[in-house]
């Protein structure tokens, strides 16, 4: 799925979130979204997910104006994303949760792709389990494959490794690599190892305005980069 | 457990020492329907009501203005009729109440179910105003009323009702059993732990807490109509916020997330408000007391104390 992002404005206040951002990603590409702390990349996912409408600017999927429809809409065209602190169901068991992903805000079946969706989390020996009570990891894993189980053709991953340990983190871009050429992936992250492992183009944002959008070697050799977020770290 | 009830409930007329204690399970059978109601907007959607008896007193009322013509419709009529007028009653100002959370739904039930009192307290030609509206039949099927002892000797001190009631009550209960347990409830819970997430999964979650809402209040006018047959009269009494607060008292003594839980805290209520009134006028601190406690020491309501029980054994 194409999305593009035109010009994007979002104002808390007197803070100027995001400024006229354009972000254009083409389908089946893998996109990285970085910046320091309060760049705007979440605020900027929240809008191509419909949680918040921009004070001007508009959202295109595959060509489609969808800037004013609900988030439940958009997620049943195939928008699929991951929150920055993991948004589980607490005392709904892991196979629960996966239970309300797989069904896509439907009310048909399709329960059966649970066990294969447990499974390939590395999660079902804790099926049972409520989310609450897993470790981080565990819900980090959760976090992502609550999104995957959407089948989504637009995925939005917003710092999926943060705080994992080194291992989860291999498994978790793992998972992520193997994902088919028929998802676009959009993905906010720290971890720059993982953003240059995955991402054929970066964008930077910093103080809500795109400051580079390149290749990884354009981005990493942009001075205004270096100085305000890879100079820094 | 369901079970236990059931057959301590099915026995009450035989081994009862009087008629007074089929009156008091009649009153709780019909709170636990009102209960079990609100546990589907508390429990499992989250949605604290303060506002249910709005459903429960139209229910009531559409029995009170309606029973001439409904009298030839029999039981099915009127219960019917309770459940309709729940609805319609619902669809609007569920409408609103929906897109509020937690203490500002609380609030918002709350005006809103005063505001129908206000109506049914003032527009005395049409409701009857403080008197309200009496001489509502039981409407007792013939066959139960000519039969039923036949069958079921005891039910000559209890009385036909008794059946009514507890029908009723078991309906209920395996209904919204089946509410509970369906997609639809699953939902329901999902948007009670995390509605963000459910939009992000495509789950139109306002019509998914409306529709909760409506099944609320349909279940609520269902429990108002049987109060209604039972005692003969609708008065504005059960429209207002102390009977909102019961029923809420209710839910969370027994223990939310759990229709059995309703069910008991309704028991429990009605005991207290019935019996234990009858020797001393402080009930109510009695209550409050237990209300306190539990809220305390019991987050999940005197049902968790069985599943303990349950576990150790
Ligand atoms: N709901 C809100 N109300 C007011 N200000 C907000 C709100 N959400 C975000 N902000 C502010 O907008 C700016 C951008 O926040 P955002 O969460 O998009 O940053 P970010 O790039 O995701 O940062 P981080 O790396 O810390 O997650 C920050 O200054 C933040 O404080
Ligand atoms: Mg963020």
């Amino acid at each position: 799925m194409r999305l593009e992002a035109r010009q994007i404005s979002v104002r808390f206040g007197a803070l100027a979130a995001l400024a006229s951002v354009s972000l254009d990603v083409q389908s089946g590409e893998r996109r990285a979204l970085i910046g320091p702390n309060g760049a705007g990349k979440t605020t900027l996912f929240n809008v191509i997910a419909g949680e918040l409408r921009p004070a001007s600017g508009s959202v295109l999927l595959d060509g489609r104006d969808v800037t004013s429809l609900p988030t439940w809409r958009r997620a049943r065209m195939s928008v699929g994303r991951t929150f920055q602190r993991s948004a589980l169901f607490p005392r709904l068991s892991v196979s629960e949760n996966l239970e309300l992903a797989v069904r896509r805000g439907a009310l048909g079946g399709r329960r059966r792709a649970v066990p294969d969706r447990l499974a390939a989390a590395g999660l079902s020996a804790v099926a049972e389990r409520p989310a609450v009570s897993l470790g981080h990891g565990e819900q980090r894993a959760l976090e992502i494959e609550l999104a995957l189980a959407c089948e989504p053709r637009l995925l939005l991953l917003d710092e999926p490794m943060a705080g994992l340990s080194g291992a989860e983190r291999q498994a978790a871009l793992a998972r992520l690599r193997d994902l088919p050429r028929s998802v676009t992936l959009v993905i906010v992250e720290h971890d720059i190892d993982a953003v240059f492992a995955i991402a054929e183009r970066i964008t930077v944002l910093d103080h809500g305005v795109r400051i580079a959008d390149g290749t990884p070697a354009e981005v990493r050799a942009d001075p205004r980069v270096q100085e305000v977020y890879l100079g820094r770290s | 457990m369901p079970a236990v009830l059931l057959a301590v409930l099915i026995s009450l007329p035989f081994w009862t020492p009087s008629r007074y204690w089929v009156s008091v399970a009649i009153q709780a059978l019909i709170l636990a329907v009102f209960a079990m109601s609100l546990d589907l907007l508390l429990g499992f959607g989250g949605m604290p009501s303060f506002g249910h008896a709005a459903f429960y007193g139209m229910g009531a009322y559409a029995c009170g203005k309606l029973f001439p013509q409904l009298t030839g419709g029999g039981l099915l009529a009127f219960l019917a009729a309770g459940m309709a007028a729940g609805v319609i009653a619902a669809l609007p100002i569920g409408a609103l109440a929906v897109r509020a959370r937690g203490i500002y739904f609380l609030m918002l039930t709350l005006a809103f179910a005063q505001m129908v009192w206000g109506l049914a307290f003032q527009w005395t030609s049409f409701t009857g105003g403080t008197e309200g509206m009496s001489g509502i039949p039981q409407a007792v099927p013939d066959w139960l009323q000519e039969q039923g002892q036949n069958v079921w000797p005891a039910l000559r001190t209890a009385g036909p009702f008794y059946v009514v009631a507890l029908t009723v009550a078991v309906l209920a209960f395996a209904g919204l059993t089946a509410i509970t347990r369906s997609p639809f409830g699953r939902a329901l819970e999902g948007i009670r732990e995390n509605e963000g997430r459910m939009r992000a999964l495509g789950y139109p979650t306002y019509r998914y807490r409306l529709a909760a809402f409506v099944i609320a209040a349909a279940f609520a006018g269902l429990a108002g109509a049987t109060t209604a047959l039972y005692n003969g009269y609708a008065n504005p009494s059960q429209l207002y916020w102390h009977t909102s607060g019961l029923v809420l008292i209710a839910v969370i003594v027994g223990g939310t997330r759990s229709l059995l839980g309703a069910v008991l805290g309704a028991f429990f209520v009605t005991i207290v408000q019935l019996v234990i009134s009858s020797y001393t006028e402080h009930w109510q601190l009695l209550l409050g007391a237990v209300f306190i406690a539990v809220v305390l020491f019991l987050p999940g309501g005197l049902i968790s104390l069985g599943r303990l029980g349950w576990l150790r054994r």
